[in-house]
């Protein structure tokens, strides 16, 4: 089958791809633009391991052909510390409510809750267990990612009294 | 700063560190296998079986191999030729030897069975060809149920075997029979567990890299036990061990699939040596549902002999365990494991047990996260029917039967020695956290309401760490020592490593605390290296929750003993004639007198550079450098225990179970890292959970799975599992390094008979009894129709 | 899990998504939102030459209400309707309806039009189309358009009305009325998974506080959805009582010709209709006293 070339803005940055119509956005992601923290656990679209932010929404790249996101702004987890490695404040909460621990989830959960909390910014425990049902984690028992989700709420509350007093 | 001028006390042991790990895990940058990638690979992929049972009658790879970017397709002939067939057969009583090759010759055993191997230059394509291959089955009658498997007519899933009933062990002390004869009461209890998977997100997957010039494999793999599987690979591709390496990068969860030496990691690896080519595979979904390992499927049968205080005065334990078609391990490795240590915490010195594992055409069984998972539901669930039968407080029964805490070290009747655990702690403290004196009331009163509210109890007493002994005395083939070493380099950094690799766990973080503990330092400053069997000394292996224990134990003996060495080079250097007042903490030499602590300006560093750089300033007869190895073989057993409780309320009308309350008493000793600690808890419980109330592979009657999608196979997600209270009331082991036990698997035993326990309560007044999982809607609904 | 190759079409306008429609025939297959189509053709269950990607057609995407009519475009997502301000005044059990369509990140790219054409028996939009009897709009090759009912266009599992050249364009749902009550209650052993059984109701009362007009549909319990009109005429003129709803719940259980399998047999889904439509019914009526 012949491949066709084309254009994937991956975190701000153009890559030329030439792969097969057939090939899944998870694995050019992975195989030919290099970014190997999409992982994959099921390719049908169950586990949420490989979910990216295509046009700053949550979305499986197992469920989606690259070349359907020529022209689209996709961002992986790659790009979700700053460009001097900062945790954004969901990372850090992860990091210390232990809301990681094979970690082969973890960027999926990363992407689909930052997205998540960007439109539900004061969401309840059972909004953020909802949102986070889609994404399957075999290690934790999800209960210190629900934390570590919580825990990121506070904070931004927190940042915003900072900013209002001053 | 960790400082203390006690000189006994943990500095670093039992404390929260921070993952190490988390860094490359949150950003992205972790390694796991699928991530790397080798100059010129090739990709597998696998054609296997559509029938459940059938012989191979005819095998067409013509068309598939001249498709696009098909490089050769290999069957169970060539594989024949490169790799040995494994043969098990340890010397143990009642254990048939069975034995297996590559790929099936003639006949394919379960849906999903391997028979033949695509290597192509690109998955997509391999797919493709794969498609290709036209297989022509001759179908047999297939064997489905356990039950089934041990008719006499019954298809036979091995023929070589001559039935498909592969272990059979039994035990009984010398009284019991009388016992059962005259005893008044006895009550008969039943459980079965379903069939089940680990399901790490991370799937199967591997990379063997063949170097011609040097005559050597190196094979990237998630792999629990690295250098055992090393062992296994070579011998079975016909290599010396010095020939293989394995490479274990990040792992994405085992929970025990990750052991073995699969049969396509071996073609894999058998590949890359034949065409010289690196040859990479990744197992996909669906191939880990249907094809990889599968777990549990026992079914438990007690007849306890009962006085009319509920008493225990003798227990018969009947198990049985579907195997699936395939043994990876020796057949009675898993369920022997529950007779052994079925009795727990409870008094019983009469006690017999029978342990048959059959084969059916299913995929094969491995041990999964608490192989011994269903023991504690079925001692906890016996206590439960004799308190209803006799109609006494279940709690009354608990107590009435169980040792005090003061009764340990005490023997089973198995001959099992249990020491440095307290279940009537336990249980009495969850007691009364759970405020159980009022639950009775608050459960009439709501039934009053038309709601059926239920406490489930369940005690575990977790059998971990294995040593040697016992499986020597177990009548299973293994090993339980672990080895480890910890190197001060002369700059003054330290390093260590053990065979144990971790599949998620945080051993980075919890060695480095336990070298830190050992050594003296700030375990930021410790490097740990696994998985790499180059690098790391032969152990084996994570498994039976041997982590902390045998692994972080190993690894603090080795830094003790670096220190030992590092403390005679500082007494000299110091010009004292002993180092028994010198310690080492946050690397600097301290001196303690009179419970005090008084610096040096002798650091490690100064240290290692001494015992590197200028030998002749050691002391006499010193070996240069500052390294140690050292293997160390725990107790036979290290007993945890715990108390689960929870809570939970029915819908009679819909079956829908609600856990409105779970609640964990543990005792798991001395401990490296808090978090870390708590986190295999939390994770043991929900798999436990998980696993009671949804997972369940289904077989139809004719062999075919019906689960073999993550949309059918239903592990439980962030809106069906509860929040769960962990209490501590630690005691340390006696015997092992800094006092630690195991932990890991002790909340699958519990939570598996804390939640069945409590919707059997729940429903008591529909004499409603959960004796199988998954406690489904349906499956309730079924019982109390029955009930009316 | 790889799919089988195809050639893939990007059309920008729909007269050029026909055509290719045209041209193709059964070949070939519409891909929107993809949720459910590249599942299966990672599972080599669909092995379509060709793919015809119509995501760049803007005009069928969008939400309008016009003469009391809600038009949603195919291409719209779940999660469009979901978080829609017009969806949610105008006919608010179709938010509650998407909130429960498979997880967050399958609503932000799954369609509605792609749900209706593929006509799972177990998805959300099938039923509600079924129980507001929805108007599906399709694009046919030479420029007409068709319009049919919801009951029409959905006749069995994953089968339609559709034409291999036709495209679904549009649904439009009347708006419910004001102080109609209604209720969605699907039935699922987890959260996100397609329901074992569902039950929708709408309920409008007269001035006298008698049932105007109910509408009931249960999922589950055929190859579609399907709507009781007997017990819906019979209910005309009824008071909404308790009396009236366990009536309703002990015919409603009776109905469909539901099959066993591992999740439910045929009595437990009877079951379950009865306690979900004892439950849609008191949410139903509920909402035609928030006047």
């Amino acid at each position: 089958m012949s491949k066709t070339a084309f254009r994937l803005n991956v975190n701000g940055q153009d890559y030329e791809v030439l792969v097969e119509p057939r090939k899944l956005l998870s694995d050019v992601i992975r195989d030919d633009i290099g970014l190997t923290g999409t992982h994959v656990g099921c390719e049908h679209g169950v586990c949420g391991a490989c979910t990216v932010l295509i046009e700053g929404k949550p979305q499986r790249s197992c469920l989606v052909f690259a070349i359907q996101a020529r022209g689209q702004s996709i961002r992986t987890i790659e790009d979700v510390a700053d460009e001097n490695g900062d945790y954004s404040t969901l990372q850090q909460m992860l990091h210390e409510e232990h809301g990681l621990q094979c970690g082969f989830c973890t960027p999926g959960i990363v992407l689909t809750m930052e997205a998540f909390l960007k439109s539900n910014p004061d969401p309840s425990e059972e909004e953020i267990r909802e949102a986070l049902s889609g994404n399957l984690c075999r290690c934790t028992g999800y209960q210190n990612i629900v934390k570590a989700v919580q825990k990121t709420i506070l904070r931004g509350h927190e940042e915003d009294k900072e900013i209002a007093s001053l | 700063m960790n400082q203390t001028n006690d000189k006994t006390a943990f500095l670093n042991a039992g404390k929260t560190l921070l993952r190490k790990e988390d860094r490359r895990l949150l950003t992205g940058h972790g390694r796991f296998t699928d991530d790397i990638h080798v100059v010129g690979e090739l990709h597998a992929c696998f054609v296997r079986s559509t029938y459940p049972h059938a012989k191979i009658s005819a095998l067409n790879t013509a068309e598939a191999s001249a498709a696009p970017g098909v490089i050769t397709i290999v069957t169970a002939e060539d594989l024949s030729e490169w790799t040995t067939t494994l043969r098990l057969a340890p010397p143990i009583e009642g254990l048939l030897p069975i034995e297996m090759t590559a790929l099936p010759k003639d006949k394919v055993r379960f849906y999903g069975d391997l028979i033949a191997c695509v290597i192509a230059t690109d998955r997509y394509l391999a797919e493709d060809a794969a498609e290709l291959v036209i297989v022509e089955y001759e179908p047999l009658e297939a064997v489905t149920g356990m039950f089934a498997a041990m008719e006499e007519d019954a298809p036979l899933v091995d023929e070589e075997l001559g039935s498909n009933m592969i272990s059979h062990q039994s035990f009984e002390t010398k009284s019991i029979q009388k016992i059962m004869k005259a005893a008044d009461r006895i009550v008969e209890s039943t459980f079965a567990t379903a069939r089940q998977t680990h399901l790490p997100i991370e799937t199967r997957g591997c990379i063997a890299e063949w170097d011609e010039g040097s005559q050597h494999l190196t094979m990237h793999i998630g792999n629990q036990a690295p250098h055992p599987f090393r062992s296994v690979l070579a011998g079975r591709l016909k290599l010396r061990e010095s020939q293989v390496t394995i490479v274990v990068p990040d792992v994405g969860g085992g929970f025990g699939q990750k052991i073995a030496l699969y049969r396509e990691e071996l073609i894999v690896a058998a590949l890359a040596r034949h065409l010289k080519r690196p040859v990479r595979w990744r197992e996909d979904r669906m191939e880990n549902m249907l094809a990889s390992s599968h777990a549990r499927e026992d079914f438990a049968r007690t007849r306890a002999a009962v006085d009319s205080n509920g008493r225990i005065i003798g227990l018969m334990l009947e198990l049985i365990e579907d195997f699936g078609a395939y043994c990876f391990y020796p057949a009675n490795y898993l369920a022997r494991v529950v007779a052994m240590i079925l009795t727990g915490p409870y008094d019983i010195g009469e006690y017999a047990y029978d342990v048959k594992v059959v084969l059916t055409n299913k995929c094969g069984n491995g041990p999964m996260r608490a192989p011994m998972a269903i023991t504690s539901w079925i001692m906890d669930g016996t206590i439960d029917n004799i308190a209803r039968e006799l109609e006494l407080d279940p709690v009354q029964v608990r107590r009435l039967n169980m040792l005090a805490d003061s009764a340990y070290p005490h023997t089973m009747a198995t001959g099992e020695t249990m020491e440095d655990i307290n279940p009537g702690t336990a249980l009495e403290k969850g007691l009364e956290s759970i405020d159980y004196k009022n639950f009775r009331k608050r459960q009439l009163d709501d039934r009053t309401r038309g709601v059926y509210r239920g406490i489930g109890i369940c005690s575990v007493v977790e059998s971990t760490t294995y040593g040697s002994k016992f499986y020597k005395a177990a009548g299973i083939p293994g090993s339980g020592h672990e080895c480890a070493w910890v190197k001060v380099d002369p700059s003054g950094e330290v390093r260590a490593s053990a065979g144990v690799m971790s599949t998620g766990q945080g051993y980075e973080t919890a060695f480095s605390q336990a070298v830190a503990e050992g050594l003296g330092v700030d375990p930021k400053d410790v490097a740990i290296k696994l998985g790499n069997t180059d690098v790391a000394p032969y152990g084996m292996g994570s498994r039976g929750a041997r982590g902390a224990t045998a692994g972080g134990g190993t690894v603090y003996l080795a830094a003790a003993a670096v220190r030992e060495k590092a403390l005679a080079i500082a007494a000299k250097l110091l010009g004292l004639n002993s180092a028994d007042h010198l310690s080492i903490q946050e690397g600097r030499v301290c001196w303690f007198f009179d419970g005090k602590i008084q610096e040096t300006e002798l650091t490690l560093s100064d240290i290692a550079r001494t015992a590197y750089l200028d030998p002749t300033s050691l002391p006499d007869g010193m070996e240069p450098g500052l390294e140690v190895t050292k293997a160390y073989d725990p107790p036979p057993m290290t007993y945890s225990n715990s108390c689960h409780f929870c809570e939970v309320v029915v819908e009679v009308n819909s079956g829908i179970v609600k856990i409105e309350r779970y609640l964990v008493v543990e005792n798991c000793g001395n401990v490296l890292s808090t978090q870390i600690v708590e986190g295999q808890q939390l994770g043991a419980i929900s798999m436990g959970l998980s696993g009671s109330m949804f997972e369940h592979m289904i077989y139809d009657e004719s062999g075919y799975n019906q689960t073999g999608l993550l949309s059918e196979y239903m592990m439980a997600t962030a809106s069906e599992l509860p929040e769960i209270e962990i209490i501590s009331v630690a005691t340390p082991n006696r015997r092992t390094p800094i006092g630690l036990k195991g932990m890991a698997e002790g909340g699958v035993m519990g939570s598996i008979g804390a939640v069945s326990n409590a919707v059997s309560d729940a429903l008591a007044p529909f004499s409603v009894v959960i004796d199988s999982h998954p406690i489904s809607p349906l499956s309730l609904r079924q019982k109390l129709r029955k009930s009316h | 899990m790889k799919p089988s190759p195809f050639t893939y079409h990007d059309p920008h306008s729909l007269d050029e998504a026909l055509a290719l429609l045209n041209q193709y025939g059964e070949e070939a297959r519409i891909i929107a939102g993809g949720q459910s189509l590249v599942a299966m053709m990672n599972l080599r269950l669909a092995q379509p030459d060709h793919l015809i990607d119509i995501n760049n057609i803007p005009v069928l995407n969008g939400i309008e209400c016009q003469d009391r009519l809600l038009q949603i475009g195919a291409l719209t997502s779940h999660q469009d309707i979901l978080q829609s301000e017009l969806v949610r005044q105008s006919c608010p059990i179709l938010t509650n309806a998407a909130a429960h369509i498979g997880h967050y990140a399958i609503r932000q790219r799954g369609t509605i039009g792609g749900s209706l054409s593929h006509a799972d028996p177990a998805a959300e939009w099938p039923m509600i189309a079924i129980l507001l009897d929805g108007e599906m709009e399709i694009a046919q090759l030479s420029g007409e358009k068709r319009t049919l009912g919801a009951r029409d266009f959905i006749q069995s599992i994953y089968t339609t009305d559709l034409a291999p050249e036709e495209i679904l364009t549009k649904i439009s749902f009347p708006c419910l009325e004001e102080n109609e009550g209604w209720a969605f209650k699907p039935f699922a052993r987890r959260r996100g998974d397609y329901f074992i059984v569902a039950v929708a109701a709408c309920l409008t009362l007269d001035q006298s506080g008698r049932i105007k007009r109910l509408r009931l549909c249960l999922g589950g319990m055929e190859a579609t959805a399907i709507r009781l009109d007997e017990i819906e005429q019979g209910s005309i003129a009824h008071l909404p009582d308790e009396n009236w709803i366990r009536e309703v719940a002990k015919a409603a259980c009776n109905e469909g010709n539901p099959v066993d399998d591992h999740n439910a047999d045929v009595e437990y889904r009877r079951e379950l209709v009865e306690i979900l439509v004892t439950d849609a019914l008191q949410d139903a009526f509920k909402g035609t006293q928030r006047g």
